[in-house]
């Protein structure tokens, strides 16, 4: 028996209109859709939303890990590992086998298939944050959001029964490496031949092996941005008991790799103790597996504070912008090179990475960066927070989202550091405020694509 | 037993380029202008200097590494010519070496020399310094409009000001300036402001608006530095002395301890206790004669004057709204405009104050001319509030 131990989700804070698109481009184009969906900020990344929903489960023994998967159709790097990022922002055990799953959205759930079949201390990160054409209903349908799995032996908030991944080479999407976007395929047949077809076949198999006949599920969740389809699936495959989770769709957009977790997360609480749930994803073939719930879920927080928790964009040009779809004027001081300085990085990646200060167990002392010296110990800072001793908001210095906010922190427990503020607020924060700390994008070279990590105080809204 | 640096270095001459963007020159031909002044005022030639010192903050732009360029550019007779850098406070470092030269008795005339070619870059303000490879994995991407926007919002906290009172200080502080340029004809900004354009001006960094930041100008001072008596033999005139010149450079506790509360520049303290100390100075309200200070933006000089004991902390606001530090006020600060509008050529800017302070205290600053004063402060910041190297020098007759 193996179990999902925990599960954790991270929706950025800007919620685009989709009538902003409509406002922009429904001259030229008609694919934008109603309601929200989720715009990652400028610093955000696969990466970094995938460390942000792993900080945001519930429950967790990260020392106990044994196998971390990033899985992402949008890794930031071919080369590296993305997963190895992830593994150092988050301070996992230095031996954990680290791997990124990639190319399908149904990558998350393949890795969790693996990890249940196993039993091992496995967390599954996944994230994703789709670039599309400029008005295209890929573009509009997507959100940027990630997800977090911890699964592991024995029982826990969903026991797994069985479960049954199928491939096939039916390619509703593809994205030659290095192009940029995607190029998808008609609705309609993806719906009718995949989704009603792939999907079934894959339930009744995952069903079979769990012992279990169709009316006896209580939940699918199933991802589909096609309205409707999940219900047709519920049909199709026979699940006449069955309750197709929420799709988020107007609240978040279809978040890829990310999406079958996040309706997970959002329905988790409406799930009872025994009730069943096909937890299923589709991409290149099918993934479907079973659970029976266990105690805990209905203590979930679920996704609605984070939902209600967004902030409404209309100005459909920032999604260009932090796409990079939109060569705009940088000003010739945003005009220079990100030194890569691998080696600098390695010396210092549990402080740049790990945001660990030293510490004088003697005078108490905290120093960022960490000074190497006899006695010192390391002061993990990620998850201390801190308050504002000063800041400004600087309209002259370079920044991606105008203007830059910085200033001097003070951290809790000692120690100080002057630090980026970041995400579309952080103009009003003030001396005195309480803030946390959040692993992003430090910076971006804007010719080789290199890009570094670094940890920025963001408010706290609901300080310990 | 060091006895310190008292009366014991004479000011034999200086010398300053015109400031402002000198699109027509280049470094080398600003450090020409400034020196060819001080040798003449001197009525020496170059053959006679011992040694020198060279401040220049900038190698990527203006005239590359090294003393070398200073050395050609001045066809220096075989000497040694040290380039010093520490921010924007290296002309004061510049000073101080070759004050220390002639106080060691290794050479009787000294040369100090600052400066700085700005305005190649293609935009306003100065460019980004290099950090190294670690610093810029973790610092913001911050200007000296930011970092001195953290201290006007510190000083807004922890003194309980108002915006508005705050705003209103500042633009007095910088139309003070502006007032005392336009009658020098050096000065990089030479026509005065209203408070309500200062008010008005367009934010750069919150609390700053444009006229609370000084220009970012080309321009070159230096000194000639020898012994009191080496001097009295060449002027006809008592000469200026140094009596004190103090320089204190951040360890990490204002940027990485939390007892620092970010409204004050601490290394000031520590720099014009020390100075007041070296020059024997009790009651500097009373004893200075005239300030200049390094007014990079018009909260730092307000802050300084607190730091410096001009004024009592949180009270330099109102002493400024109240006309004490004006031109024709009891404590005169920054008379020839100051780095707001005389201008900032970096690692030129803290010789541009002794030159003032030499102008004034022999009688040579013209239309701006204070009555008799007999002392003189300056005040020479380099680097941000919480990291930064402060120096105080002090010369008088």
């Amino acid at each position: 028996m193996s179990s999902i131990k925990s599960i954790g989700a991270y929706l950025p804070q800007l919620r685009l209109e989709r009538s902003a698109i409509g406002q922009a481009l429904g001259w030229l184009t008609t694919g934008t859709g109603r309601g929200l969906r989720t715009l990652a900020f400028w610093d955000e990344d696969s990466v970094t939303m995938a460390v942000a929903a792993a900080r945001n489960l519930p429950a967790k023994d990260l020392q106990a890990i044994e196998t971390l998967t990033l899985a992402t159709t949008t890794p930031p790097f071919a080369e590296p590992q993305n997963a190895a990022l992830t593994h150092a922002a988050l301070r996992l055990p230095r031996y954990c086998c680290t791997q990124d799953a990639t190319g399908t959205p149904r990558a998350t759930l393949l890795a969790l298939h693996a990890a249940l079949e196993n039993g091992r201390n496995a967390l599954i990160v996944a994230a994703d944050k789709p670039v599309a054409k400029a008005g295209s209903a890929a573009e509009s349908r997507a959100g940027d959001a990630g997800a977090a799995v911890l699964a592991g032996a024995g029982d826990g908030l969903l026991n797994y029964l069985a479960g049954a991944s199928l491939s096939a080479p039916f390619i509703h999407r593809s994205r030659a490496t290095g192009a940029t976007f995607p190029l998808d395929w008609e609705d309609r047949w993806i719906r009718e031949e995949g989704y009603l077809k792939l999907l079934p076949e894959a339930i009744k198999t995952a069903l079979e092996r769990a012992g279990l006949a169709p009316d006896a599920i209580n939940h699918l969740i199933l991802p589909c941005a096609m309205a409707g389809a999940a219900a047709s699936v519920v049909r199709a495959a026979g699940l006449t008991n069955a309750r197709p989770a929420p799709d988020l769709n107007d609240q978040v957009g279809d978040t890829g790799t990310a999406h079958a977790l996040l309706m997970l997360c959002a329905v988790a609480p409406q799930i009872a103790p025994g009730e069943t749930v096909v937890l299923a994803q589709f991409g290149q073939g099918a993934t479907a597996l079973v659970f029976a719930a266990g105690e805990g879920l209905q203590q979930l927080g679920g996704l609605k504070e984070q939902i209600d928790g967004g902030r409404v964009e209309t100005c459909y040009a920032k999604l260009l912008a932090f796409s990079d779809q939109l060569d705009w004027d940088r000003g010739l001081r945003g005009r220079y090179i990100v030194p890569e300085s691998q080696s600098t990085a390695y010396r210092n990646a549990e402080a740049i990475f790990g945001f660990v200060a030293s510490r004088d167990p003697h005078t108490g002392q905290v120093i960022f960066p960490p000074t190497a010296g006899g006695g010192l110990e390391p002061w993990p800072l990620a998850d201390r927070g801190g308050t504002v001793a000063t800041m400004t908001s600087d309209l002259l210095a370079f920044s991606r989202h105008p203007p830059n906010c910085y200033g001097l922190v003070d951290f809790n427990g000692g120690g100080r550091l002057m630090m980026d503020f970041t995400d579309p607020d952080a103009p009003d924060l003030a001396p005195g405020d309480p803030v946390r700390f959040v692993f992003r994008v430090k910076d971006i070279d804007a010719h080789s694509g290199y890009r570094r990590y670094f940890w920025k105080a963001v408010r706290d809204a609901a300080p310990a | 037993m060091a006895t310190g640096l008292k009366d014991k270095v004479a000011i034999l001459s200086m010398g300053c380029s015109r400031f402002g963007e000198r699109w027509d020159m280049g470094q080398e031909d600003l450090m020409r202008e400034a020196f060819y002044e001080a040798l003449q005022r001197a009525g020496i030639g170059a053959e006679d200097i011992g040694a020198a010192w060279y401040s220049a903050h900038y190698d990527d732009i203006g005239a590359g590494k090294s003393g070398v360029p200073m050395a050609m550019a001045l066809s220096l007779p075989g000497i040694g010519v040290t380039r010093v850098e520490n921010f924007c406070a290296g002309g004061t470092e510049a000073f101080r070496g070759a004050v220390m030269a002639v106080a060691s008795g290794a050479v009787d005339i000294a040369l100090a020399m600052g400066a700085e070619k700005l305005k190649d870059t293609g935009f306003a303000g100065l460019p980004p310094a290099s950090r190294g490879t670690l610093a810029p994995m973790y610092m913001p991407t911050h200007t000296n409009p930011g970092n001195f926007a953290q201290l006007a919002r510190a000083y807004e906290a922890v003194h309980g000001l108002s915006r508005g009172d705050l705003k209103h200080a500042m633009a007095h502080t910088s139309m003070k300036s502006h007032a005392n340029a336009a009658k020098n004809e050096k000065a990089h900004l030479r026509r005065p402001i209203t408070i309500e354009q200062a008010l008005q001006a367009p934010i750069v960094a919150d609390p700053l608006g444009l006229f609370d930041c000084c220009p970012v100008s080309d321009g070159a001072a230096c000194a000639l530095l020898t012994t009191p008596e080496i001097a009295r033999s060449l002027l006809n005139i008592d000469p200026v002395l140094v009596k004190a010149a103090q320089l204190v450079t951040s360890n990490g506790w204002e940027a990485q301890q939390s007892e620092w509360n970010g409204a004050y520049v601490h290394t000031t303290r520590l720099a014009a206790r020390a100075a007041y100390a070296e020059a024997g100075i009790n009651d500097p309200r009373r004893q200075i004669s005239m300030t200049e200070l390094h007014d990079c933006f018009s909260i730092t000089e307000l802050v300084t004057l607190e730091d410096l004991g001009l004024a009592d902390s949180g009270t330099a606001w109102r002493a400024m709204l109240d006309g004490r530090f004006d031109g024709d006020g009891v404590q005169p600060c920054q008379i020839d405009g100051g780095l707001k509008c005389f201008g900032h050529p970096v690692g030129a800017s803290g010789l541009r104050m002794l030159y003032e302070a030499w102008l004034q205290l022999t009688g040579q600053a013209g239309t701006r001319q204070l009555r008799l004063p007999s002392l003189a402060l300056t005040h020479n910041l380099g680097g941000a509030p919480a990291q930064n190297v402060s120096s105080v020098t002090i010369v008088g007759l």
